[in-house]
């Protein structure tokens, strides 16, 4: 569920957006995203059956921090591009963090927190019984 | 003929201060965490130790380093104390005695061998990611001074994290700024640096760290917590400036959420620390609960980056954001119910 590559921004600031998703039984939902500072907050997984399950989304510090959740480093920048000036010496980071669906049905939509601190690249639905 | 026979180099004995950095603290608990580590002292076990909320009408600095930190009796400002209040930690701000010796008390604290936090404006300092870019107050070690070379020796443990020279002229630009206003940073500008200094003083070695003693900190934290006061402390306190940060983004006040980044960054630097203290603690002592009473603690702390970043990119409509300001706010509340629940069940078994 990557954006489509055009002019514009390349993420979403997670504001209480609705994505509805392909119907289906899924195991992982992998979040590309990044977070100013620690981010811990719940997004809401929609069932067909009308079931709603909140689960915590946990993604680290963007600028130069450890993977505090124990999220896989997606990618890592070499330095900091400032309004006026390049920064060496500081890290910008993209986290690939996973959220359960423990539900035992087919999974139709994703609410995204009220938390403009997160930012969310991108969504891979990994299927129920699919190997990573 | 006469001939100046002064001492023109001043640093601190041994090895250079050590950098003492987690990603929620800001330079305040930075620049103490390396003065305690070089006084042989584990800086989580003083800086973590202490939990409180204590907010300070009309208090809040445009400052990384505000910290809420009531007037003492004689009219002193003990950051240390407000930081550490279950240690012997305490520091006082000073300034230059004389305008044209700048750099007397600087001389006298290094060849005493101790080391001296300065206030700095990070527009003015060349490793700082803002030099000369954006203005904001900062806090740095000083553990040298170099007047033949013309350097100033600094440690700064923030990312990109630092030490080494920087001339002194450059050094007294930062430390004497002005700190202007600055559109590009609301929160950290128009605070004259005023060439301030911090002196802490660790006045006695901490005792080691035991369940028991480690209990007798966390019944006080709990008990201040849930103990109504006339100040805004506690839970009550966290209730009143919630409502009170609400109603002036419903009256579009950007001035509540200028001031809520720096307030809250101390806040939540303290609960990231108190909350390590205690995974740490719970692990090391087989105590689950503690531990999970710490993870708890840090759930407060990740609460905070909700409400501050909320609040930062709602300054420009404070009314817009006013209610996803109380969507954070309700949520933090929970939190520190929860955390303040846990840290003293724990703490009734220690």
């Amino acid at each position: 569920m990557f954006p489509p590559v055009c002019d514009g921004p390349d993420n979403i600031r997670s504001a209480g957006q609705f994505i509805g998703v392909p119907a289906g039984r899924y195991d992982w939902i992998h979040v590309l995203a990044a977070s100013e500072r620690r981010c811990e907050d719940t997004i809401e997984l929609s069932f067909a059956d009308g079931s709603i399950d909140a689960e915590p989304l946990r993604i680290s510090d963007f600028w130069a921090a450890p993977a505090w959740f124990g999220e896989v480093k997606a990618f890592e920048s070499l330095v900091m591009h400032y309004p006026h000036h390049i920064q060496r010496g500081v890290t910008a980071l993209m986290w690939a963090q996973r959220v359960p669906v423990t539900r035992r049905t087919d999974l139709t939509g994703i609410l995204l927190p009220r938390n403009v601190a997160l930012h969310v690249f991108a969504i891979t639905l990994q299927r129920h019984g699919q190997l990573t | 003929m006469t001939v100046d026979v002064r001492a023109r180099t001043y640093t601190i004995i041994g090895p250079e201060p050590e950098w003492w950095y987690r990603d929620l603290i800001s330079c305040l608990q930075a620049t103490f965490g390396s003065v305690l580590a070089r006084a042989g002292t584990d800086p989580l076990s003083v800086l973590g130790a202490g939990w409180r909320f204590l907010h300070l009408p009309g208090d809040v600095r445009p400052e990384e380093f505000y910290y809420p930190c009531p007037v003492g009796a004689s009219g002193e400002i003990d950051l240390g104390s407000a930081l550490a209040p279950h240690h012997e930690l305490h520091s006082r701000w000073w300034q230059p005695a004389d305008e044209d010796d700048v750099w007397r008390e600087v001389r006298e604290t290094l060849a005493a061998d101790r080391l001296v936090i300065a206030a700095v404006d990070n527009f003015h300092l060349p490793f700082r990611p803002a030099y000369g870019d954006v203005h904001a107050a900062h806090l740095v070690v000083v553990y040298g001074l170099d007047e033949t070379r013309g350097v100033v020796y600094v440690s700064d443990a923030m990312p990109p994290a630092f030490r080494g020279a920087v001339p002194i002229e450059e050094f007294l630009r930062s430390w004497g700024s002005a700190n202007p206003t600055d559109v590009k940073d609301a929160f950290f500008s128009d605070s004259r640096i005023g060439r301030r200094c911090l002196d802490v003083r660790l006045d006695a070695t901490p005792a080691p760290l035991t369940p028991e003693l480690l209990g007798g900190f966390l019944r006080t934290n709990v008990e201040a917590f849930t103990t109504v006061t006339v100040a805004s402390t506690g839970l009550a306190g966290f209730n009143a400036f919630a409502a009170e940060l609400v109603e002036r983004c419903r009256a579009a006040d950007a001035g509540a959420l200028r001031e809520l980044y720096p307030f809250g960054w101390g806040m939540q630097a303290q609960a990231s620390l108190h909350g390590e203290l205690l995974r740490n603690c719970g692990r090391q002592w087989g105590d689950p609960a503690l531990a999970g009473a710490g993870r708890a603690v840090e759930a407060v702390a990740h609460a905070w980056t909700g409400l501050r970043f909320t609040g930062a990119h709602g300054l420009e409509d404070p009314r817009a954001v006013a209610a996803d300001i109380a969507h954070h706010a309700t949520v933090l509340h929970g939190k520190y119910e929860c955390a303040v629940d846990a840290v003293g069940a724990a703490a009734a078994r220690l």
